[in-house]
């Protein structure tokens, strides 16, 4: 309780929530409010917004309500940065516990590798996937996880082997648990709040890559994506910005929503460690 | 004859484009053309082989047709839509086995050798018969060029062709290199394909990969007084919407092959200063058509493909995705051809009741999900319309209860996918009309072609009667008679629908007021520009 109050007291915190409470709101509104297929063609092309009430945010180039691909470009956004972060940080946590735990060739071979990955940057990396494989929803979110659990990789390696050398873990072998049970029900649990903590960061860096990807025509075509939305209003920049700076603005919104609400987070629980 | 069609021509063009001709001033014919000056405009690819006579399209004509000429160029109002180049007649014997060309006196190769009868044959026998992916269907019964004298190139088919096939080809399949140039080493590999040298009215100046193009002013040219201008620079701006900017910041003076996107053109036509034309395209008509893989089961079912003609809303696509710039479709032969077209043609109009009730006939009942069955859509990447149709062409099979998943490529990818693999179950393909069905549109519904041939039927569409209509028509010596075979032909495609043609569209170019002989003949922006001027 006194955790939350103390989340509440942080004003970035809260904004950070509040931004990310609305978006989870729209992301599962979205087929509630805006039932049917968000791409079809509901009114004239490229009408301004505010000028129909039935179409609030006006249309793109092809007559398409934009509010409702707002709204249905939330559920992809936010679908691609929570995949992704979580299959990055599970990816991550494994390799770094395995590394760190194992020690010697193991941990040797699971580092170059890590930085072999590090080496190339991320986005080339998902770029480079998916023009290769194709893109899909899932080629997505597992092209930008591969560019990001080396992060959290190395951040579990750290804490392993602080942790390794801890009594517990000395008592746990002491008794003949598996080195393997000891590494992942002893170990990796209290290695993880610092792997947590990086989440808000590769969340807002998903959403931005899938974005990123969207923008240069990588992403999913038969969903709608705000980097999506934002290429297809590039070719009209100049008669309707509208169309580039509405799906913009909720990019935004929601990176800065995340990292926010993700900093308040991590601030509540280290004055908590702080004070223990 | 030759005056109904240009006023037919025109018509049509006016009428069924409907383009912003309050925004066209007069165009200039009637000014004294000024000389001197630099016409810097926008390119938007740069190709790497300039050689027309290997490449002919408009990507590369756009260049080097001011280097490299052609014995004929197309006209508003010269006898059969020709207007002289190279050549200054051209006669076509009875049989169809000959057709002569008398060459123009007096014309110089850029580095100054004479220009012969001895080029033409070369250029034909060794280059557009093997080589060019235009001529190989059009030459392909070219068995020799007999050369007289200097100034008489006489073609010799090994088959009767028509003459009216090799006048239609002239100006896009013509260009003529010089021989002494091209027979040292092998043709492909030959430097100047990337530094053309040609009679044309301008010499290759230099290339910047990135940066530009330059031209430069051929002082020997043939005609009188010509060309006006002393350098053109192509300023290399891939990005389509810098170009508006770079016109209304006068960096550059002409955008042509709509590199002002259509959705810009309504604002661009109110700064002062700037014109938008819509003339000097005519004869470059690109056609929007859904391409059908007819190896899937459904689809070779003609009533699907009725239904799916019915489910397209063709004013729509014109309205919106063109934005009024084109015009709906209703054969293989655009509306706005003065020779071939016919409108008399089974058509298909927008009537999503009727393409449902057409599918259920057919026996692919809707599903619990509303949905009847699953198939993949490749919109073609080159055009920002190619694209957007295809996310048109989703919504409007979603409407029949076809759910279409939309798969998007680059252009190499997307030409492998369709032509070589056949990963595709509709495809939306941009083929241009070429002013003969038998140059480039025959080849997308003729069946027996091999697999990897680009722009051409890899749908496994096999209609004999159809492929017997094409085979006469390519024989057939007697225009009107050939003409008809053609008119057929379209109502064959129409009522089979091999393919579905959706619509027809041209380009725009957006020029300062400065700029003089813009649009003065139907393949303007790849003609020789001999007679443009910059004034004041």
């Amino acid at each position: 309780m006194s955790r939350f109050r103390r989340f509440l007291r942080t004003p970035e915190a809260v904004a950070g929530a509040i931004i990310l409470a609305a978006l989870i709101a729209m992301a599962l509104s979205a087929s509630l409010l805006f039932p049917g297929d968000p791409q079809a063609i509901a009114g004239p092309a490229l009408l301004p917004p505010f000028q129909d009430w039935s179409l609030p945010l006006g249309t793109d180039r092809l007559g398409r309500d934009v509010l409702a691909e707002l709204f249905h470009g939330a559920r992809t956004s936010l679908a691609v940065g929570l995949a992704a972060a979580a299959a990055a940080l599970v990816v991550g946590s494994v390799v770094g516990t395995l590394a760190g735990f194992a020690d010697g060739l193991v941990d040797e071979v699971l580092m170059r590798i890590t930085e072999a990955f590090q080496t190339v940057p991320s986005f080339l990396l998902a770029l480079a996937f998916v023009s290769v494989v194709g893109p899909s929803l899932g080629i997505v979110v597992i092209a930008i996880a591969l560019g990001t659990w080396t992060g959290p990789a190395r951040v579990a390696r750290a804490e392993v082997l602080s942790i390794r050398e801890r009594d517990y873990v000395a008592s746990a072998r002491a008794v003949g648990m598996h080195p393997l049970a000891i590494a992942f029900r002893e170990v990796l649990p209290n290695a993880l709040p610092p792997v947590l903590a990086m989440s808000s960061v590769i969340v807002a860096a998903a959403i931005l890559t899938e974005a990123a990807l969207s923008f240069l025509g990588l992403g999913d075509p038969n969903r709608v994506t705000w980097g999506g939305m934002i290429a297809e209003g590039r070719a009209v920049l100049r008669t309707a910005p509208f169309l580039s700076i509405v799906p913009g603005i909720a990019l935004v919104l929601t990176v800065l929503g995340v990292y926010l609400a993700g900093e308040g987070v991590v601030e509540t629980t280290a004055v908590r460690r702080g004070l223990s | 004859m030759s005056g109904f069609n240009i006023s037919r021509r025109t018509m049509l063009a006016g009428s069924a484009m409907l383009l912003a001709s309050t925004a066209m001033p007069d165009i200039g014919w009637a000014q004294t053309p000024k000389k001197g000056g630099r016409l810097v405009l926008a390119a938007d690819s740069e190709p790497r082989n300039l050689n027309p006579a290997i490449v002919a399209s408009n990507g590369v004509f756009f260049i080097s047709s001011k280097i490299v000429e052609t014995l004929a160029e197309a006209s508003f109002d010269g006898k059969d839509g020709l207007a002289p180049r190279l050549a200054l007649s051209w006669e076509g014997a009875a049989d169809g086995l000959s057709v002569t060309f008398k060459l123009r006196d007096g014309v110089k190769w850029h580095d100054g050798k004479p220009f012969t009868s001895a080029d033409v044959a070369f250029s034909a026998l060794q280059i557009w018969k093997p080589l060019q992916n235009l001529g190989r269907t059009v030459f392909k019964d070219l068995a020799s060029v007999d050369t007289p004298d200097d100034l008489t190139a006489v073609f010799k088919f090994a088959k009767p062709t028509p003459f009216q096939l090799i006048r239609n080809a002239l100006p896009a399949l013509s260009s003529v290199v010089p021989k002494h140039i091209y027979e040292v080493g092998k043709i492909e590999d030959n430097p100047a394909n990337n530094a053309p040298i040609g009679t044309g009215p301008f010499k290759f100046g230099e290339y910047k990969a990135g940066q530009y193009y330059r031209l430069t002013k051929n002082t020997d040219y043939w005609g009188k007084d010509e060309p006006y201008l002393d350098e053109i620079i192509y300023q290399v701006l891939p990005d389509r919407t810098s170009a508006a900017s770079a016109l209304e910041a006068e960096e550059i003076q002409l955008a042509a092959f709509s590199a002002v996107p259509l959705a810009d053109l309504d604002r661009i036509s109110k700064v002062p200063g700037l014109k938008v034309i819509s003339k000097g395209y005519e004869g470059l008509t690109y056609q929007l058509v859904v391409e059908i893989n007819h190896r899937r089961k459904e689809l070779a079912d003609l009533k699907v493909r009725q239904a799916i003609a019915h489910a397209i809303d063709k004013e729509f696509v014109v309205k919106t995705v063109f934005l009024g710039y084109a015009a709906t479709a209703t054969g293989p032969v655009p509306k706005n051809d003065p020779q071939f077209y016919t409108a008399d043609v089974p058509t298909y109009p927008f009537d999503v009741a009727k393409a449902n009730a057409l599918l259920d006939e057919a026996g692919y009942k809707k599903g619990p999900d509303g949905k009847r069955f699953t198939l993949k859509l490749l919109p073609a990447p080159y055009f920002n319309e190619t694209k957007q149709f295809g996310g048109y062409l989703r919504q409007a099979l979603a409407a029949i209860g076809i759910d279409a998943q939309l798969v998007n490529n680059d252009s190499a990818a997307h030409i492998k996918a369709v032509y070589t693999d056949h990963a595709f179950d509709l495809a939306v393909g941009p083929p241009v009309f070429r002013g003969d069905p038998a140059i480039s549109t025959t080849i997308l519904v003729q069946s027996g072609i091999p697999d990897g041939v680009p722009f051409s039927n890899q749908g496994g569409y096999k209609n004999d009667a159809l492929d017997a209509l094409i085979a006469k028509a390519s024989e057939t010596l007697d225009t009107s008679a050939r003409t008809d075979l053609y008119k057929e032909f379209q109502k064959e495609v129409a009522a089979d629908l091999p393919l579905i043609n959706v619509a027809e569209w041209s380009f725009i170019s957006v020029a300062r007021d400065t700029v003089g002989n813009i649009a003065n003949n139907p393949r303007w922006a790849v003609s020789n520009w001999a007679d443009t001027y910059l004034a004041g």
